[in-house]
């Protein structure tokens, strides 16, 4: 491939549109004789719910109908991840509509239909929910505990799923270490909050229904929704239009997906559902809440040894789509860019009385980093090494590529299979200055530091299409989600090089699964990496036949092709952070991020930066503001965006970006991801800079976020009056 | 996140907005800048059955300078008092301002609405405290002035009657002289504050007098601290002087708690923004 245009930074084809208003999102889409959809969402976390009163709702002048758990199929939502689907997960899948019990504040428990929306919020006030409410769990760990209420009582435990992870003799290793370090850490709920709310059309066909507002998932949203309707798939047809954020949270399968195509079959008129921001934060996945107790065992000359850990993971109310992946990704992900003789992971997937989870952008390798990069600055001060010495002599060499840890029959591999982690890290550190940042510190700045993997590139595979029409402009067709990221510019990027053509001669249609026959979406930051060399290939056997057929290549007609991954691959990141913290208010300020990122290529530049940019925000959020609490009740408490604290710019700190380019040999394209990089490490070395500017004796930074009010009890805890 | 339903009228004057007040009765509400009362709305916090909007009324806008002082129109802007040119302890009134929600808010909201709403948060309301400031308010049957003391009662609660309307503030013409500075705390740029504090006073030769200091957010209602405003009273705000008062003051304030914020830490603020304040004012004034 000659990389004319691959390599360089394409404006996002949709940007000035998107930038004047132009942008067409599904809140925009109005259809000619629509319904409006609300559901009624239970107020509290956990009751019997012995019935649904919808007679006043009814009564209310413009109500077209109200559909509770009796009108709807007694369905569930499945898994859609799955190695990631238990028997007993199984058992805990949540129906359309609350059906004899409820589980959490925001469970749709009735879904009103009116003539507009107004009447149609004016309804759902109106269902009356006789309730019996139930004792909840309040605490994370506890839930996991033989007596704790139960969420799901037919299962007999809240512990859904218990797995371990174990490389090496850790029992061995830990006796034989000069240094031990034991920790719990917490990482509180959070959710990815895009700034489009998620919303649905829906519009009955001749033989089916057509839904637009799919993002991320669409061709497994059309199945399942098909097979839960009992419909044929070819029947079901979904529509994404302009997507204004997805973070992993927009566009996996939800009730209300199912409910709102549901209700326009019934009522055989279009129904329009749009998701209000205070339902968002009770009703779309959350992500993050997490419990770990890690013990680190190290030589006194600072080299790592082994790794022994527990931790219970936040499944909420019900198993959502993600199966068990949240409790499963923290284990392949802490033991990191580093070597150790042994390690033994514990993680539970525990179900609370509160918002079911899913995967949030980063997700399970963004805790796992936090919480091994705080314990090795932990480590660090016991063993009196700089942080940055201690990370120099465990990382793994570039020599040591291709890197496994063999976890036995039972589990598949962690295999790093390129990078240079120790190289990059160093580079990390130069081009940041970390030497004269140590020298020159103030009081109350701190520095924080990070290396971390990430998974990336989640296959099967990809299927793509190319066709070059006679006026010379190709069109491609590929199974991919545009969340904003700008993948079909970069797809279109790919497509222009291998054809000989101009970027703006290439067409990329991945919108509607009537036009695009399979796909398996984005996320996991597969799509530069899966779809790219689909669509690589694709051009490159449309090249080869037009040659073989000595034929233009507009003579050639469609040629498809398919890109294959049997296993996801790692990549390398790694951050500095450097912070202010102000011991009198407790306040953090991120002053400075340096964000280092192993993308293998860099199709486009700008986008990958962008990308690592935006994930560094939300990571940095997630260090320091972004949290959704529960009271004692179990009640949210953030219900509003101002109550979950998303930064705004005066919040953002100086960014930095590295690209490294280690090109990975399995793919055509020699790709890694880039759409969670930003995130991983961001974290971590925000905490650990927060607790390198506090005193010696106040640095226990255990739980996120770093709040003024947290950071404050920290400094006074020490013991240390504010200065005078 | 859509309204209840509500009646709606446009007022044509304020004579007119005071009758429609009347006449809807206990659970109607005057629509100005809408900045506090769009959100509950749609949140369905607050239903009230008639909303009267006074926002277009020319006759609540602008602000003129009598015999009692600076008197500003219920409709004056945020934006407004923060690029006015005002002097003395009146410049507490564009510090306060100036603090207020994000640009796009301060263009809409109005003093009127944030004095008759009465957010324990407000920035608005401690400034007016620390001016010895007073409320005109209007009803049909006539009008009276209440000082911003005694106008505050709870949180949310005024003393205006129902059928009643803020139609100005009155700033004493003895705020042109003196300083003030205000200080608060909030998590993000723009949000409610945890903890706000107003301070104003006369400085000459060195000594302060007449000195204010009111907290924002800390209790139902913005307080002043009384034992503190004493500790600096003829006094020069020397170093010790505003540690002093600082830690009087958070020693004595009752904070409110709510889930995400412990009456320790809102104690903790208002020392640091008592002082903070404190030494802007002394810095002011130098």
């Amino acid at each position: 491939m000659t990389g004319r245009i691959v390599g360089t930074s394409v404006s996002r084809a949709r940007d000035a549109d998107l930038l004047t208003g132009r942008g067409r999102f599904v809140a925009d889409l109005d259809l000619p004789g629509q319904a409006w959809a609300r559901v009624v969402r239970s107020p509290v976390p956990r009751a019997k719910l012995s019935r649904v009163g919808v007679e006043d709702a009814l009564a209310l002048p413009g109500v077209v109908v109200v559909l509770i758990a009796d009108d709807v199929p007694d369905v569930r939502i499945p898994i859609r991840v799955s190695f990631a689907a238990t028997e007993a997960a199984a058992q805990v899948l949540q129906p359309l509509l609350a059906r004899n019990a409820v589980r959490y504040v925001g469970e749709p428990v009735a879904l009103v239909l009116a003539e507009d929306p107004w009447t149609a919020e004016d309804a759902a006030e109106l269902v009356i929910l006789d309730l019996e409410l139930e004792d909840v769990s309040e605490d994370l760990v506890a839930s996991a505990s033989e007596g704790a209420p139960r969420v799901h009582a037919e299962l007999g435990t809240n512990v859904v799923h218990t797995a371990s992870t174990r490389f090496g003799d850790v029992e061995e290793a830990f006796a034989g270490a000069d240094v031990i370090v034991r920790r719990r850490l917490e990482l509180p709920r959070q959710t990815g909050v895009p700034i489009e709310t998620r919303g649905l059309v829906a519009e009955p066909t001749t033989d089916g229904v057509t839904v637009w507002g799919a993002a991320k998932v669409k061709h497994f949203n059309r199945t399942a929704t098909a097979e839960l309707l009992g419909l044929d798939p070819g029947s079901v047809r979904l529509v994404e239009v302009d997507v204004g954020g997805g973070f992993g949270v927009r566009g996996e399968l939800y009730p209300e997906d199912v409910l709102v195509p549901l209700a326009a079959l019934r009522l055989g008129r279009p129904v329009k559902w749009i998701e209000d921001r205070s339902e968002h934060l009770v009703a779309t996945n959350h992500s993050r809440g997490q419990a770990h107790d890690l013990e680190l065992a190290a030589t006194r000359d600072g080299r790592l040894v082994a790794m022994r850990g527990e931790h219970w993971v936040d499944q909420g109310a019900y198993v959502r789509t993600h199966g068990v992946l949240p409790t499963l990704l923290p284990s392949s992900h802490l033991p990191g860019p580093y070597v150790w003789e042994a390690f033994e992971l514990t993680a539970h997937a525990v179900l609370t009385n509160r918002t079911p989870v899913g995967t949030y952008r980063g997700p399970g390798m963004t805790e796992a980093a936090f919480v091994r990069e705080r314990m090795l600055d932990v480590l660090a001060a016991e063993l009196a090494l700089d942080p940055a010495e201690l990370r120099r002599r465990n990382l793994i060499r570039a020599e040591s590529m291709p890197f496994t840890y063999d976890l036995g029959p039972d589990a598949p591999p962690i295999v790093y299979e390129s990078g240079d982690f120790a190289g990059s890290f160093e580079r990390l550190l130069d081009e940041a200055g970390y030497e004269e940042l140590r020298r020159e510190a103030g009081e109350g700045v701190g520095i924080g530091i990070s290396a971390a993997v990430e998974l990336i590139a989640i296959g099967p595979y990809e299927d793509a299409s190319v066709a070059v029409a006679a006026d010379g402009r190709a069109t491609v067709r590929v199974g991919v989600g545009s969340l904003g990221q700008g993948v079909e510019t970069v797809l279109a990027q790919i497509a222009a090089d291998e054809l000989g053509l101009a970027v703006e001669a290439v067409e990329v249609r991945h919108h509607d699964t009537g036009d695009v026959a399979d796909g398996f979406g984005s996320y996991a930051s597969r799509s530069t990496v899966v779809a790219g060399n689909a669509v690589a290939l694709a051009c490159r056997a449309l090249r080869e036949r037009a040659a073989a057929e000595e034929s233009e290549l507009a003579g050639v007609g469609e040629v498809r092709a398919r890109f294959e991954r049997a296993h996801p691959s790692y990549s390398f990141g790694a951050a500095l952070s450097v912070v202010s913290v102000d011991a009198e208010t407790g306040r953090v300020r991120p002053l400075r991020h340096v964000v280092l990122h192993d993308v293998g290529r860099a199709i486009n530049p700008a986008l990958v930066e962008g990308q690592l940019v935006g994930a560094a925000m939300q990571g940095i959020a997630g260090a320091l503001s972004e949290e959704l609490p529960y009271d004692a009740t179990g009640q949210p408490l953030a219900r509003s965006l101002a109550d979950y604290r998303v930064p705004t710019s005066e919040e953002a700190p100086v960014f930095e970006t590295i690209l490294v380019e280690h090109p990975v040999a399995d793919n055509p394209l020699g790709v890694k991801g880039a759409g969670e990089a930003g995130i991983v490490g961001a974290p971590a070395a925000v905490a650990n800079a927060v607790a390198d500017a506090l005193p010696a004796d106040a640095h226990d930074v255990l739980a996120l976020p770093l709040t003024p009010q947290r950071v404050h009890a920290l400094v006074t805890r020490a013991g240390r009056p504010p200065t005078e | 996140m859509k309204a209840p339903p509500f009646a709606y009228a446009r007022a044509e004057s304020v004579a007119d907005a005071l009758a429609l007040l009347a006449e809807a009765g206990d659970e109607a509400k005057l629509l100005a800048g809408g900045q506090s009362l769009l959100p509950l709305l749609v949140h369905r916090v607050v239903r009230p059955t008639h909303l009267v909007d006074i926002d277009g009324l020319d006759e609540l806008g602008g602000s003129t300078r009598d015999a009692r002082g600076l008197v500003l129109g219920a409709l004056t802007r945020h934006a407004e008092l923060e690029r006015a040119q005002l002097e003395g302890r009146e410049r507490l009134l564009s510090l306060a301002a100036a603090q207020v929600g994000h640009v796009p808010i301060r263009f809409r909201g109005t003093l009127g609405g944030s004095v008759a709403h009465a957010d324990p948060a407000a920035e608005l309301p401690v400034a007016l405290l620390a001016l010895d400031a007073e409320i005109v308010a209007r009803s049909s049957s006539g009008e009276r002035t209440i000082p911003a003391r005694n106008f505050f009662l709870g949180p949310f609660t005024t003393a205006l009657a129902p059928d009643e309307a803020v139609v100005a503030v009155v700033v004493p013409e003895s705020a042109r002289r003196g300083t003030a500075a205000f200080a608060e705390f909030a998590p993000r740029a723009g949000d409610f504050a945890l903890a706000s504090v107003g301070v104003a006073a006369l400085v000459e030769d060195g000594r302060t007098s007449g000195v204010r200091i009111v907290l924002g957010a800390i209790e139902a209602t913005p307080v002043r601290a009384t034992v503190a405003e004493d500790l600096l009273e003829g006094e020069a705000l020397a170093v010790a002087a505003i540690a002093e008062a600082a830690h009087v003051a958070a020693r004595d304030c009752d904070p409110i708690e709510d889930p995400s914020t412990s009456a320790t830490y809102r104690r903790a603020l208002v020392r640091h923004l008592v002082r903070d304040a404190l030494r802007t004012l002394r810095g002011a004034d130098a």
